[in-house]
């Protein structure tokens, strides 16, 4: 819950809109493919060494994650089909021989076909994420604001010990 | 820039990263045992205990303490424990999910210790030889003896079969031969008509001509019928060959049917005569298991531990596997030294390249024991290599154990028999191959100074306990075959001569009824085809004695000559000659 009134703080705050954008990319990728990986690992320092929107972070991977056991078969298909492609092959062969290829433990096929699939659609999230933000502080913050479930939220205990320990 | 960093965000990383390796190695032992547990329970087919592990990080090594490994065929015994078991593992192969263990020490290994409690099985054995008879020849069920021979495929019956097939093969050369030879009137005929020629007083050359031609012709017939014969002796000499060895095996058979059938006719009676096996037999598996516990048992756990690799793949999502170019197996160990504890002795084993990838590596795992003297045994050596790939297991060893005292020790423990080892010096040589998981090997054991206590009771169990009780020593030609997981052993020795004769005098009054009702019913089975073909050879002797004997005839007949008359006429137109000269 708290995440949840963190993540509308960001996107009613004045955080860049790139911040929540590439938080929400990032959680996308961690999102799609299974937890324990290296690159997963990278996306972290990321998120935390540089101002990406920890709180747009953790519910995007939350919600890419319950995205991903939908798309769970189309995953397995890209990740299968890219693994036995035999164009392909002579990489694999290559990357499979050195330790990064097997901590990044990229012959996993949900690993490859979520990773892969999150990659593609990378540019495209990050670009309509921070669209959306900007139209939603443009033209929907105000008419949400008026909504009687955030005046709720806003006016819970949580909420005020919460912007008293943020303030 | 700066205002995009959080250093803060990277202290919390390394918190966390932090933390994430503090939880793993304190829980490193654990996560060790649990997997090691599973890995190898895994592969031996049942549970496996350890009791304690421990590990260094620089240089990285695991210490594993009370290894129990659960026997699936006796979940109350573990099939092999240790004491400790250390190895030195390299840490850069791990992040290539290669373990290469530079050196390892298992010590206080022993076999056949029993557990605390049962272990778990995962996989059942394969169903074990099993030695020992029931022995209870009150209950012995007599099955019918037609019936037996009837369901049975006998010798005799084949051997019947292949010596009509082969004397029909023959039979109707040898009859139209036969029908064609000239008869004994045509012979007589021809040594008339030669006496004839020769008696005859030929007045002039003209006659003379004209008889030398006639004796010419007759000649002739006779080297045709002379050939005659000469073909059908031929053919019956080749009758004969093939038909003699048909014969002897005839008669062979229904002795070779009554030995393979006279334990189902006279119950375990007749069958418990394969005494060496079934005093010997679990004694010898028992050493066989630790003489060949490099192939019988590291081989299948090494086997396993590749086939599971490839089983755990299939998890969530594929795990693909290329074309490995690195030079190292999965698994190496490249030196090991394990210690075996056995009766109060330490038995050390040298080991070099212990892998399942063979192929791999491009050489085989060896192995060696080479104990000293010690207050059990004059010499032990066994050696032996051993290659994995995908076929199966390629092995070969071979051993000398001489002088090695025996414990006492129970032999069988039957309700109507009871066989103890009181004492016995051993010496056994042996070798063994295994291609594609098939055992082929043979040992002679030797049993000096031996004393055996053996009791019966009943009159079939006690005949064996006295012979047993007799014996001095004994020498046991022993033969293994069969699946590495099931092998299957055959015993041989003198014994078993022995104590099938006193058996046979012994067994009781029905079960030697129905083993004399199977020789005769075997026996008569045989009897007139053996006097079939008996009567056929005699035939075909016959046959040989009366070609060799015209041919004989003809070939003086042959000889006779013609010359004589003409040197007569010669000398007498001669004289002639000279008178008128004289004249």
């Amino acid at each position: 819950m708290s995440l949840l009134v963190k993540f509308l703080k960001a996107l009613n705050s004045e955080s860049s809109p790139w911040q929540i954008a590439i938080a929400i990319t990032f959680g996308m990728l961690v999102g799609f493919t299974p937890l324990w990986r290296l690159h997963n690992v990278i996306i972290l320092l990321l998120v935390l060494f540089f101002r990406v929107n920890i709180a747009s972070f953790i519910v995007s991977v939350v919600m890419f994650s319950a995205l991903s056991l939908i798309l769970n078969p189309l995953i397995l298909m890209a990740g299968d089909s890219l693994l036995v492609a035999e164009r392909l092959m002579p990489i694999w062969t290559w990357l499979y021989n050195t330790p990064l290829g097997q901590l990044s433990q990229f012959y996993h096929s949900l690993t490859m076909g979520g990773l892969t699939i999150g990659l593609l659609l990378a540019i495209p999230i990050l670009l309509i994420s921070r669209l959306v933000v900007i139209q939603y502080r443009e033209k929907i913050m105000a008419w949400v604001n008026k909504l009687k479930v955030v005046q709720v939220l806003k006016s819970s205990s949580l909420f005020q010990l919460y912007q008293s320990m943020e303030s | 820039m700066a205002q995009n960093i959080r250093w803060q965000g990277l202290a919390a990383f390394v918190l966390i990263v932090g933390s994430i390796t503090a939880i793993s190695l304190l829980f490193l032992d654990t996560w060790i045992k649990l997997g090691a547990q599973k890995g190898l329970g895994h592969a031996l087919g049942a549970e496996v205990n350890i009791g304690q592990v421990t590990h260094t990080l620089s240089p990285f090594s695991v210490m594993l303490t009370e290894v129990q490994m659960t026997d699936a065929s006796a979940p109350a015994n573990n099939k092999v424990q240790a004491k400790v078991v250390s190895a030195d593992v390299e840490l850069f192969p791990l992040l290539m999910n290669k373990i290469i263990i530079n050196q390892l020490q298992v010590s206080g290994v022993a076999f056949d210790q029993s557990r605390e409690s049962p272990g778990e099985v995962y996989r059942e054995p394969g169903q074990q030889q099993n030695f020992v008879p029931s022995f209870n020849d009150e209950e012995i069920q007599f099955p019918d003896i037609d019936e037996l021979i009837a369901k049975s495929p006998l010798k005799t019956t084949k051997a019947i079969k292949d010596a009509e097939q082969t004397y029909a093969l023959h039979k109707e050369k040898l009859e139209t031969q036969y029908r064609s030879l000239p008869n004994k009137e045509k012979l007589e005929s021809y040594k008339q008509q030669i006496e004839v020629l020769k008696d005859t007083d030929h007045k002039n050359p003209t006659d003379l001509l004209a008889a030398k031609e006639k004796f010419d012709r007759i000649k002739q017939e006779i080297r045709e019928d002379k050939q005659k014969f000469t073909d059908f002796k031929n053919s019956v000499a080749e009758a004969k060959k093939d038909l003699s060895p048909k014969v002897a095996a005839l008669k062979a058979a229904p002795g070779e049917d009554y030995q393979q059938l006279k334990g189902l006719a006279a119950g375990d009676a007749a069958a418990i005569s394969d005494i060496t096996a079934m005093v010997f037999g679990e004694q010898t598996r028992a050493w066989s298991e630790k003489l060949l516990a490099a192939v019988e048992v590291v081989g299948p756990m090494l086997q396993n531990n590749k086939e599971q690799v490839e089983e755990e793949t299939k998890d969530r999502g594929q795990w693909y596997e290329y074309t490995d170019t690195t030079p190292l197996p999965d698994l190496l160990i490249r030196q090991a030294n394990i210690s075996i504890d056995w009766q109060q002795n330490t038995i050390d084993s040298q080991w070099q390249d212990i892998t399942y990838d063979h192929s791999k590596l491009g050489r085989p795992t060896i192995f060696a024991v080479d104990a000293e003297k010690s207050n059990l045994w004059q010499k032990l050596r066994l050696n032996g290599d051993l290659w994995i790939d995908d076929l199966g297991i390629k092995a070969n060893q071979s051993w000398d154990l001489a002088g090695f005292m025996m414990q006492a020790s129970e032999m069988v423990a039957e309700e109507k028999l009871s066989v103890a080892l009181t004492q016995a010096l051993l010496n056994s040589v042996g070798k063994l191959s295994i291609e594609q998981n098939m055992m082929e090997g043979q040992s002679k054991i030797d049993l000096g100074a031996l004393k055996l206590d053996a009791q019966g009771s009943n009159k079939l169990t006690n005949v064996i306990a006295d012979s047993l009780n007799q014996l001095t020593d004994l020498s046991i030609d022993t033969k293994l075959s069969g699946d590495l997981k099931t092998p299957s052993f055959s015993f041989k020795s003198d014994l078993d001569k022995k104590l099938a004769n006193a058996l046979t005098n012994s067994v009781g009054v029905e079960a030697q009824a129905k083993l004399s009702e199977l020789q005769t019913k075997l026996d008569g089975q045989a009897s007139d085809a053996i006097n079939t073909n008996d009567q056929q050879i005699a035939q075909l002797l016959n046959w040989e004695k009366l070609a060799s004997g015209n041919v004989q005839s003809l070939d003086n007949l042959l000889k006779s000559k013609l010359n004589s008359l003409v040197d007569k006429k010669k000398d007498e137109l001669k004289e002639k000659l000279l008178q008128k000269l004289k004249f």
